[in-house]
């Protein structure tokens, strides 16, 4: 046991000496030395849970990110299928608006503005998530063929049967969207509430997140009064329609949350 | 009998309890954060025995021995080696791991403001310069590597080792700068899977110096792999062609599609 706490006090002073000498010569050494103390880190902390933060701070208290406590398990699992979802989601919006447009406007050609801006802001979104899960590295869902053809079935069916149907595909899918970021924000403050009240700086990353979540959601709620305006409640089985959509989107979002 | 409400709830909450998500899925991938840092793969007591055990591998193999010796030269005890509940898999994991992190700081490629007017680095070619950097990594070890191999097709080993494999891919792609996020994710991935096994399973039988020929079977394969997704995406794009002028055709028609 001596033999242990020995040895892990020789490398912690090693590695206090050597990088400040090493940091321009070989930055790779240097990264590979500050993921030995990382890892003793987390050694220490889960030696003495009690005062864990106050531990690592003053051992390293150069280091910027040692503020911010790594997010755990639970909050990455969380981020990759909240991402996922998003980008599945947005895919078919995109894929509904664009199978809608073509039979839609050949009847009621007011509407082309309005499905010309909603289908602009679905692909916006659509390319923001894209971005973002590459950018995480997050493992897009693996019924991308599936979502796809089912959209467009979906968008070129409500369609066809006419305007307050296709209205209300509009406002069962933006329901459920709304409700689905909503609770994506909440969680995304709560955290956010529990890092400030622990002393820790909210990353950019975060923020960012949260900012696009919140613009996207307002846009979309945006579609929704569009689509009762446009009469969706006038759509003949109305109750149907809607609750069979609606259904499909949850079923959807827990299949994409997972695969 | 349950009214249908009840019945449906039921059976709905059942499909919630279980949290169903396949557990190679799970493993391969994670949010990855750009400013949060990430835990890191291996505790420091067993990142420092498997450091010095890993370079008693090319004389002793991957053993136990290599392992003792190891824990020796970090200053343990034998027993220590307990720490490591997978014993000699835990070695060959390490390797593994370690060179799959150490990937992104061996291969640079200039970034665009560099290259200026030099022909671009294609993503093709970056993906193949870092597949061959990885297998270079065995270089040291390749005499050994059969017995790795053998390690890793062990029945209870065998979800780990793909996980891994998996990992590797995805770290391949990622550092090649490639972006796409549909179906194409996937069949990259397992394609270049494929390739690297297979690739790295030559490369133990090859005697040729410098592994010339290993990296001549590399570039044969990836070919393959090139001619067999380009078919494949002409043959996608045809169909969708098709598809869309039929319908338009018939929409002309007065068709109400």
């Amino acid at each position: 046991m001596s033999s242990v706490l020995l040895s892990k006090s020789k490398v912690l002073r090693n590695s206090s000496r050597q990088i400040p000498i090493l940091d321009f010569l070989a930055p790779s050494i240097v990264t590979w030395r500050q993921k030995v103390c990382m890892s003793m880190h987390t050694a220490v902390t889960a030696s003495s849970s009690t005062n864990s933060q106050s531990v690592s701070q003053s051992q390293n208290p150069k280091n910027k990110n040692s503020q911010m406590r790594p997010l755990n398990q639970e909050q990455r699992d969380f981020l990759e299928s909240a991402l996922r979802v998003n980008q599945a989601g947005e895919l078919a919006a995109v894929l509904i608006y664009t199978a809608q447009t073509p039979p839609l406007i050949r009847s009621h050609p007011h509407l082309r503005p309005l499905m010309k801006h909603m289908y602009e802001q679905e692909e916006g979104h659509f390319k923001t998530f894209s971005e973002l899960i590459a950018k995480h590295r997050v493992r897009p869902t693996l019924m991308y063929p599936v979502w796809k053809a089912a959209a467009t079935a979906l968008g070129w069916g409500t369609a066809i049967m006419g305007r307050e149907a296709a209205m209300a595909c509009t406002e069962a899918v933006e329901t459920e969207i709304g409700g689905h970021y909503n609770e994506q924000v909440r969680v995304l403050l709560d955290w956010a509430e529990k890092m400030e009240t622990r002393g820790e700086g909210v990353g950019e990353e975060m923020k960012e997140l949260l900012e696009n979540l919140r613009r996207i959601r307002d846009e979309e709620l945006e579609h929704l009064d569009h689509a009762v305006d446009n009469d969706a409640k006038a759509a003949e089985p109305y109750e149907l329609l809607t609750n069979v959509i609606r259904g499909g989107c949850r079923t959807a979002i827990w299949i994409s949350e997972r695969l | 009998m349950a009214p249908p409400a009840r019945l449906s709830n039921s059976i709905f909450g059942i499909f919630r309890a279980t949290s169903f998500r396949p557990a190679l899925l799970r493993k391969c991938r994670l949010y990855h954060s750009y400013e949060y840092s990430q835990p890191p793969p291996f505790s420091a007591t067993a990142s420092a025995i498997l450091a010095s055990a890993i370079t008693h591998v090319p004389s002793y193999g991957f053993t136990s021995t290599a392992l003792k010796l190891g824990a020796g030269d970090a200053g343990y005890l034998d027993v220590s080696t307990n720490l490591l509940p997978r014993g000699v898999f835990d070695l060959v994991n390490y390797h593994l791991i370690m060179q799959r992190l150490a990937l992104k700081d061996n291969v640079q490629f200039p970034s665009a403001s560099e290259q200026g007017t030099a022909k671009k680095l294609g993503i093709g070619a970056k993906v193949r310069t870092l597949t061959l950097a990885r297998l270079r990594a065995n270089e040291p070890i390749i005499h050994r590597w059969q017995e790795a191999l053998a390690i890793m097709a062990q029945p209870s080993y065998v979800p780990t080792s793909l996980a891994e494999l998996a990992r590797l891919a995805d770290e391949i792609w990622f550092l090649a700068g490639d972006t796409s996020v549909d179906t194409s994710w996937y069949t990259k991935r397992a394609s270049l899977s494929a390739i690297y096994s297979a690739t790295e399973i030559f490369m133990t039988q090859d005697t040729s110096k410098d592994f010339t020929e290993t990296e001549q079977f590399l570039d044969a394969r990836l070919e393959d792999v090139t001619r067999i997704g380009g078919f494949l995406g002409a043959l996608g794009e045809w169909v969708d062609y098709t598809g869309h002028s039929a319908v338009n055709v018939l929409r002309s028609k007065g068709v109400r599609i």
